[in-house]
C-alpha cells in the first residue's frame, strides 16, 4: 500500500474528556502527575503532566503503542517520587496494572486508572498523524483483543470501538509455523536469533513485570549466567527472562518492540502463555484478584512429569 | 579545498578495494543487507509478507569488492565496536596444580580500511582515544586504531534528529579520519588527511586521477558539502560551551531530573552511542580450572554500573543516572578533555522507543543556560 493511500485516523473518541479528567485531577491534588501520551518530535510518546495547564498535551490515538504501566513498577523509584499517578491505560495495559496488584507490587491507593476505550494501535508509533488501521499496519497483538470495555479503572473515557483488524500474519500463525518446524530447525532459528542479543537488557528494563530488585542476570557469586553476549550467555538469559515471565507476561509487547537487535520475543511469550494455558487452564487476567499458577497451587494441577 | 585532492571514479573504487582484498587486507564499509533473506527470517517479525524488504545498513567486512555500497545510509551501530568489541578476552588462564598458566592477548593487529565510514563515526574515535590515553594507555584500543585506515564518505546529512555541527563535528569531518571521500558526477573527490592517508593515497595512486578541475567536479564537492553542513545547522544550534558551564552549576536543577521522566533505563542509546566507551570486566570459568577475563560494553544507565559491594548505589534513580549521561557527555568530557563525549549522530534519539529526543533535550538546556539572571544557590551545585 503505498503512502497516499493510507487513510489517516482521527484521534479516538474521548481525548476531551481524557484531557478534562487529567486536569481535574492534578488541580484537586487526587494525583501529582498524570501519565500519557503526547505529540512528540518524532510521533506519539510517553509524557508526564505534572501541571494542570498542561493537560491539553494529552493524546489517544492509533499511534499509542506504549504500556505505560511500565512506570509504575516498583524499580522506578524516580517515578513514584513524584507522588500519587494517574495512569492513562488501554484495555490491554489493565492486565499488566492486574499482575502488579497481583504480586503485592504496588497498592490499589498508588494509582488512578483512566482507562481509554481502544480499537486497536498500530506498529509504528514514530508517525507525525495517526492512521487507521489496517491489516498491514496494525499491532499484530492486538489481533483477538480480550478486553473491548476496561472493567478495572476508575475512570473510563471514550466510546466502544469496533475490533482491531486480523493482520496478515497473527502471532499464533508465526508461533504455529515454528511449531511446525523441525527440531533442529527450531533450534537453528533461536539460535541464531539469540546470537544478536546484545544484553542490554531493554526487555526487562521496559517490561512491567519485570520487578525484581536485583535481576537473576547480575548476581556474580554464583554466577548463573554468563554476562558477555555471546551464544552461550545470550541462550541462558533469553530462555531465564523468558520463563521468569511465564504465566505474567500480559503480551504487552514491549520487550520486542524496544529490543535493539530484532529478537522475536513475542514469540517466545506467546508460545510460554500456550503452555501455561494448556497446563494450568490460566489466560492473564485484568482481574487482580485471579490468581496466577505461579502464586496458586491446586490439588488437581498436572504433575505427570514428576517420575 | 585543498590542494591535495584527486579523483576517483566508482569503478576505480571498487578496483582499489577489490586490490585491497587482494592483498588479503581486511576492507570494512556500510553493506545493506535485507534481513529478511536471512535463512531464519520466516518468523521474525520485521519480515512479515507484506512488508517488503527490511534493510538494515552495517560496517561490514567485505568477502567481496562488489558488495561495497556507498549509498549513504547510517549504519546501525557505529564503528566503535571495531575498535572496543562488545566484548573481548583479555586474557585466559589454566590452572595446572598448585600453578596458573596466564595467556595474554595480541595487541598488534594486521593492518585493515574503513571504507565510507560516517564522520560523526570517525570523529566518535578521536574523541575517545583522549581517554584511553589518560592515565593508562589502552593497547587494544590503540593497536586497533594504528592497524586501522579510515577513509570517511561526507555525509548528505540523514534526517532531523542529526546535529553533528552543534557539537563540533561536521558532516563533511575528517577527525579521527585519514581521508574524505566527497560524491561527484562519475565518482568521488578524494582528499587524504593524514600520514597514513596520504601512504593510502601512494599506494592506490593508480587508481587516482590527480586533477580535479577546480571549477567543475572541485566546485560540485565544495557545494555539496556546504549544503550539507546547512541542512544540519538548521537541525539544533546550541552553544556548547554555556551548555557545559551550564550542566556543571546546575547538578541538582529540576531541569534534568524531569529531562528523564520517561527514561527506561534500557541503556540501547549507550550501545548505539559512537562516543559511549565504558566497560566491564568479568571473569568468566569455562570447564574445570580454566576461564578468561573479558571487557564486555557496560552502560551508565544500569543500576549496577555504580552499585558498591556495600550495598550502597550514588546512582540510585534513573533520573540520575540519565543525569550523568548527559553530564558526562556535555560537561565532565569537555571539561577533562577539551571535547564534547558526541558527535551528533542522532542515533540515541532513533533508538529510543520511550522518545527521549536528545536534540529537544540540549535545545531545552541552551535555553536554560541562555537564561539571564537565573543562577542556582551555590550550595546545590556543589
Amino acid at each position: 500500500m503505498s503512502e497516499a493511500t493510507m487513510t489517516q485516523a482521527p484521534e479516538y473518541v474521548g481525548v476531551a474528556d481524557l484531557r478534562r479528567i487529567a486536569r481535574e485531577l492534578l488541580e484537586a491534588g487526587d494525583v501529582r502527575v498524570v501519565i500519557g501520551w503526547e505529540n512528540g518530535r518524532r510521533g506519539a510518546r510517553p509524557v508526564f503532566v505534572t501541571d494542570p495547564a498542561a493537560a491539553d498535551r494529552l493524546i489517544f490515538d492509533t499511534r499509542c503503542v506504549h504500556n505505560l504501566v511500565t512506570y509504575l513498577n516498583p524499580r522506578r523509584d524516580h517515578v513514584q517520587e513524584l507522588g500519587r499517578i494517574g495512569l492513562v491505560v488501554k484495555g490491554c495495559d489493565v492486565k499488566a496494572v492486574a499482575g502488579l496488584l497481583r504480586e503485592k507490587q504496588i497498592d490499589p491507593g498508588d494509582v488512578v486508572l483512566i482507562g481509554v476505550r481502544c480499537g486497536g494501535v498500530l506498529e509504528e508509533n514514530e508517525l507525525p498523524a495517526p492512521l487507521a488501521l489496517t491489516e498491514a499496519n496494525v499491532a499484530p497483538r492486538c489481533y483477538g483483543c480480550d478486553i473491548r470495555e476496561p472493567e478495572h479503572v476508575d475512570h473510563i473515557v471514550g466510546e466502544s470501538q469496533p475490533e482491531p483488524p486480523r493482520p496478515i500474519m497473527t502471532i499464533d500463525d508465526r508461533v504455529a509455523q515454528l511449531d511446525a518446524l523441525p527440531l533442529e530447525e527450531r533450534w537453528a532459528f533461536w539460535t541464531e536469533q539469540f546470537s544478536k542479543c546484545v544484553r542490554c537488557y531493554a526487555c526487562r528494563q521496559v517490561c512491567p513485570l519485570c520487578i525484581c530488585e536485583r535481576c537473576i542476570v547480575e548476581k556474580t557469586q554464583p554466577q548463573w549466567i554468563e554476562p558477555s553476549s555471546h551464544p552461550r550467555g545470550n541462550f541462558s538469559w533469553n530462555v531465564t527472562r523468558a520463563l521468569h515471565l511465564a504465566g505474567r507476561c500480559v503480551d504487552c509487547g514491549e520487550c520486542e518492540r524496544f529490543c535493539p537487535v530484532g529478537i522475536p520475543l513475542s514469540l517466545v511469550n506467546r508460545k510460554l502463555q500456550h503452555i501455561v494455558r494448556d497446563r494450568y487452564d490460566y489466560v492473564v487476567s485484568e482481574d487482580p484478584e485471579k490468581p496466577a499458577p505461579i502464586g496458586d497451587y491446586r490439588l488437581d494441577d498436572q504433575q505427570e512429569f514428576i517420575k | 579545498m585543498t590542494g591535495h585532492s584527486s579523483f576517483i571514479s566508482s569503478e576505480d573504487l571498487r578496483g582499489l578495494t577489490g586490490d585491497l582484498l587482494a592483498a588479503g587486507t581486511e576492507v570494512i564499509a556500510p553493506v545493506a543487507t535485507d534481513i529478511c533473506q536471512s535463512p531464519s527470517a520466516v518468523a521474525a517479525s520485521a519480515c512479515r509478507i507484506d512488508k517488503g524488504p527490511a534493510i538494515e545498513i552495517d560496517y561490514t567486512p567485505l568477502t567481496d569488492a562488489a558488495e561495497l555500497d556507498l549509498s549513504r545510509g547510517l549504519p546501525q551501530l557505529s564503528l566503535k565496536g571495531y575498535f572496543l568489541p562488545e566484548h573481548e578476552v583479555l586474557c585466559s588462564w589454566k590452572q595446572k596444580g598448585t600453578t596458573i598458566e596466564v595467556q595474554e592477548v595480541p595487541t598488534r593487529f594486521a593492518p585493515r580500511v574503513v571504507i565510507g565510514a560516517k564522520p560523526c563515526d570517525s570523529a566518535g574515535l578521536a574523541v575517545v582515544d583522549k581517554v584511553m590515553n589518560w592515565d593508562y594507555e589502552d593497547e587494544l584500543w590503540n593497536g586497533r586504531r594504528e592497524a586501522t585506515t579510515i577513509i570517511n564518505l561526507a555525509c548528505p546529512v540523514i534526517d532531523d534528529s542529526c546535529f553533528c555541527t552543534a557539537v563540533g563535528a561536521a558532516p563533511d569531518d575528517v577527525k579521527g579520519a585519514d581521508g574524505l571521500l566527497t560524491p561527484v558526477d562519475g565518482g568521488y573527490v578524494f582528499e587524504p588527511a593524514s600520514d597514513k592517508g596520504r601512504a593510502f593515497a601512494d599506494a592506490h595512486k593508480a587508481r587516482l586521477r590527480a586533477d580535479v578541475p577546480a571549477d567543475t567536479l572541485g566546485r560540485q564537492a565544495d557545494d555539496e558539502r556546504a549544503a550539507a553542513r546547512a541542512r544540519v545547522q538548521a537541525n539544533l544550534e546550541i552553544d556548547a560551551d554555556s551548555v557545559r558551564d551550564w550542566i556543571a552549576t546546575h547538578f541538582e536543577d529540576p531541569l534534568l531530573a524531569m529531562l528523564a521522566m520517561k527514561c527506561n533505563g534500557c541503556g540501547a542509546c549507550t550501545g548505539v552511542c559512537p562516543t559511549c566507551h565504558c566497560f566491564d570486566i568479568i571473569d568468566e570459568v569455562e570447564g574445570v580450572g580454566s576461564g578468561c577475563r573479558r571487557r564486555c560494553w557496560d552502560t551508565c544507565q544500569a543500576p549496577t554500573f555504580t552499585l558498591h559491594a556495600s550495598g550502597h548505589n550514588p546512582r540510585q534513580n534513573q533520573h540520575v543516572r540519565y543525569r550523568q549521561r548527559i553530564n558526562h557527555k556535555f560537561s565532565i568530557y569537555p571539561l577533562k578533555f577539551g571535547e564534547v563525549l558526541c558527535t551528533g549522530c542522532g542515533r540515541c534519539t532513533r533508538v529510543c522507543h520511550a522518545g527521549q529526543d536528545l536534540v529537544e533535550i540540549l535545545q531545552e538546556i541552551d535555553i536554560a543556560a541562555r537564561r539571564p539572571g537565573v543562577a542556582e544557590p551555590a550550595e546545590a551545585a556543589s
